[in-house]
């Protein structure tokens, strides 16, 4: 999805204009604008892929009412006796057309179902499953959210949540009387909000690393002052467990990929000991992938640790309780994302849970680990110091790339991976998972994926490589690898193994032709270094002649699982066939 | 509460064009004068902004008045002169509305 480049379209059963001028005009990052389909055409323009509102578009919201969905729901807000057993029918159907559109658009947000919060039904008989329309309501959005999880595409959003943040504003029948307008704008804002921070999400703009301040943001009072036993956290009070409640919350966001980091004005023994030895405290050390506790400037410390943790500033996020602190990085790191941050420290872990720039499509295993990972790597670097050579600490790591063919199983982190990866990046190509796929299976094409390993612990899919042959012709299509492993001949294993491929497929010249972004120096610096390749006359095309193999690095070892085995040398290329 | 002078409703309405402003493109954006034109031929307000604008400008009154006004109805719609022609006809409308509250 080119973030840069939206275009949407909105179909509902009641007016839906303003949601239209949000996502378009709203100043929330990416301006998506969009073409608001005919009014109430919503099921006749489902049932049309040909129908003009589809051209062109990458992304839709469809939104609907529950009552325009299942006629019987409508029976039983007029208290009648409907076939109830018809509903669960009618919301099938509905997702089925839905469904249909993953292959017209790159995403599709469908709201949930929601009720006027005035329209009470028959009060405690509605959670009953003979005519309560509270009962039904919930049984039409589980089946909602179940059938459509089955696309990767199709977002499902919670409209109920939007209707609590507003209150008894979000249902005025006044709007509807007056311009069939089903919610007022500040819903329609918190909609617009959520659809963007998928969006964002599905381009690989969430934010990945949260760098906390310490005094007065994760515990009460100044640590160098009191020591450790006198800081508020934890006990009997309400400041002392806001704190371990926003420290709770923390810790839950690390469990989505999240890294922890801190930037403090401290003496880092003190502050390190308040970490690990308070007992109330939440994260401890473990929790941390770097930290710069010291006297200087934050703005400074915040972008060393974000380069020594191999991120762009747009990828973090900072808290601080102290508003100078905060428009200081502000001023000087525009790119880092600094949040207004509640005086009431009661609020710290609201505040935390309102934000949307961590928001993500999916959590992969690589996401779960991520926190050990990055620990494990200070423990690396911690052995770098102390290796006599760069040979002697790379032979030391013990590295493994474990080689697997695109699959079900790690679709999900390799999309994750492709869209998000801009340094180490041959082309900067993004693709959803089903064009992924489509693209995996054409004939000639293979998308290869690298796990890396080593005496530390497990990097994870850190690597992709697709290559496509066309006779005694080669493509090395896409070449990206996470920061996180570059520099440790990884680059040049996988170089290996995709080579290997179209060498044993007949393939006599490769080409690697790499396309410049703002972002992605890295991989032209790397290719420029493998001085078997040939840089061909023009500009970033490389070339291999395939007349020799291509070498591993002697302190990489190499796995290959089985699918991988059986196709080396069976690439069928268009020509051959 | 404040008291209901024509300034402070004309303050009220400008706090609803700030909210509105926020979703309006650059060019559409509503001036913040009593000679602003609201529904009116040349009226910077389509149908369905005029719907959004009433209600939350209803809302607006409630919270800093603490009178509750329902600026479109019947009454106003048989006026020669439309209360909504502009942010001064509007604003002497909902005076006179608290007025005779």
């Amino acid at each position: 999805m080119n973030i840069n480049a939206l275009n949407g379209v909105l179909l509902a059963d009641f007016t839906i204009d303003p949601l239209a001028a949000r996502l378009s005009n709203g100043n929330e990052f990416p301006a998506a604008p969009c073409e608001v389909a005919p009014f109430d055409q919503v099921l006749p323009i489902l049932m049309n892929p040909s129908h003009p509102v589809w051209q062109e578009k990458n992304f839709a919201v469809i939104w609907s009412r529950p009552e325009r969905v299942s006629p019987a729901f409508q029976a039983i807000l007029n208290l009648e006796s409907p076939r109830t057993e018809s509903i669960v029918g009618d919301v099938d159907a509905y997702c089925d057309l839905i469904l249909a559109t993953a292959g017209r658009v790159e995403a599709t947000f469908v709201p949930t179902f929601t009720m006027p919060s005035f329209h009470r039904g028959l009060g405690a008989l509605s959670t009953r499953p003979a005519l309560g329309a509270a009962y039904w309501l919930n049984a039409m959005n589980s089946r909602l959210m179940e059938r459509l999880s089955s696309a990767a595409n199709v977002f499902v959003l919670d409209a109920n949540q939007w209707v609590q943040t507003i209150g008894t504003a979000a249902s005025n029948p006044k709007l509807w009387l007056m311009g069939k307008l089903l919610f007022p704008p500040e819903l329609l804002r918190l909609a617009a909000s959520d659809v963007k921070s998928t969006i964002r999400a599905l381009c690989g703009l969430s934010k990945k690393l949260l760098i906390l301040d310490l005094d007065e943001t994760m515990w009460g009072g100044i640590v160098g002052e009191v020591g450790w036993q006198g800081v508020s956290l934890g006990g009997h009070d309400a400041f002392g467990e806001s704190f371990v409640d926003f420290q709770k919350s923390i810790k839950a966001l690390t469990r989505t990929g999240v890294i922890l980091g801190i930037v403090s004005k401290n003496d880092e023994s003190v502050a390190l000991e308040a970490i690990e030895s308070h007992p109330d405290m939440v994260l401890r050390k473990s929790d941390f992938a770097g930290w710069r506790i010291n006297w200087r400037d934050k703005a400074t410390n915040i972008a060393e640790l974000v380069e020594e943790l191999n991120l762009g500033l747009d990828a973090a996020v900072f808290i601080d309780d102290n508003p100078a602190e905060r428009a200081r990085v502000r001023e000087s790191l525009p790119n880092v994302f600094v949040p207004e941050w509640p005086e009431d420290k009661l609020l710290y872990s609201k505040a935390l849970k309102e934000l949307r720039c961590f928001d993500r499509v999916s959590i992969t295993k690589e996401d779960l680990s991520r926190t050990e990972m990055y620990v494990a790597e200070r423990q690396r670097n911690e052995t770098r110091s102390s290796a006599l050579s760069m040979d002697d600490w790379l032979a030391s790591l013990e590295l493994k790339l474990q080689v697997e063919l695109l699959n079900e199983g790690n679709i999900k982190r390799a999309t994750q991976l492709l869209n998000k990866t801009n340094q180490m990046n041959l082309k900067t190509r993004r693709f959803t998972e089903e064009e992924f796929i489509h693209w995996a299976e054409l004939p000639g094409n293979a998308v290869y994926c690298f796990r890396v390993l080593d005496r530390f612990g497990d990097y994870g899919l850190t690597g992709i490589a697709s290559i496509s042959a066309n006779g005694d012709a080669g493509i090395i299509e896409d070449f990206l690898l996470s920061c996180r492993v570059m520099g440790r001949g990884v680059e040049r294993g996988m170089l290996h193994v995709v080579l290997n491929a179209l060498s044993q497929s007949g393939v006599l010249k490769t080409t690697v032709q790499f396309i410049k972004t703002d972002r992605n120096k890295p991989m032209l610096d790397y290719l420029v270094t493998e001085s078997e390749l040939m840089a061909s006359q023009d500009s970033g095309v490389f070339e291999w002649n395939h007349s020799k193999a291509y070498e591993i690095p002697v302190h990489v070892s190499l796995e290959l699982d089985d699918d991988v085995r059986l196709q080396m040398g069976s690439l069928t290329s268009p020509v051959a066939q | 509460m404040e008291m209901p002078t024509a300034e402070r409703v004309h303050e009220a309405i400008f706090a609803v064009f700030d909210d509105l402003n926020e979703d309006r493109a650059p060019d559409q954006q509503l001036p913040k004068s009593s000679q602003t034109l609201l529904f009116d031929k040349e009226g910077k307000l389509d149908s369905l902004a005029f719907v959004t604008f009433v209600i939350s400008l209803e809302g607006e009154i409630q919270q800093r008045f603490g009178k509750t006004v329902t600026l479109a109805n019947e009454q106003a719609m048989k006026r020669v002169e439309s209360p909504f022609r502009s942010v001064q006809t509007l604003g002497d409308y909902i005076v006179e509305l608290l007025d005779s509250d």
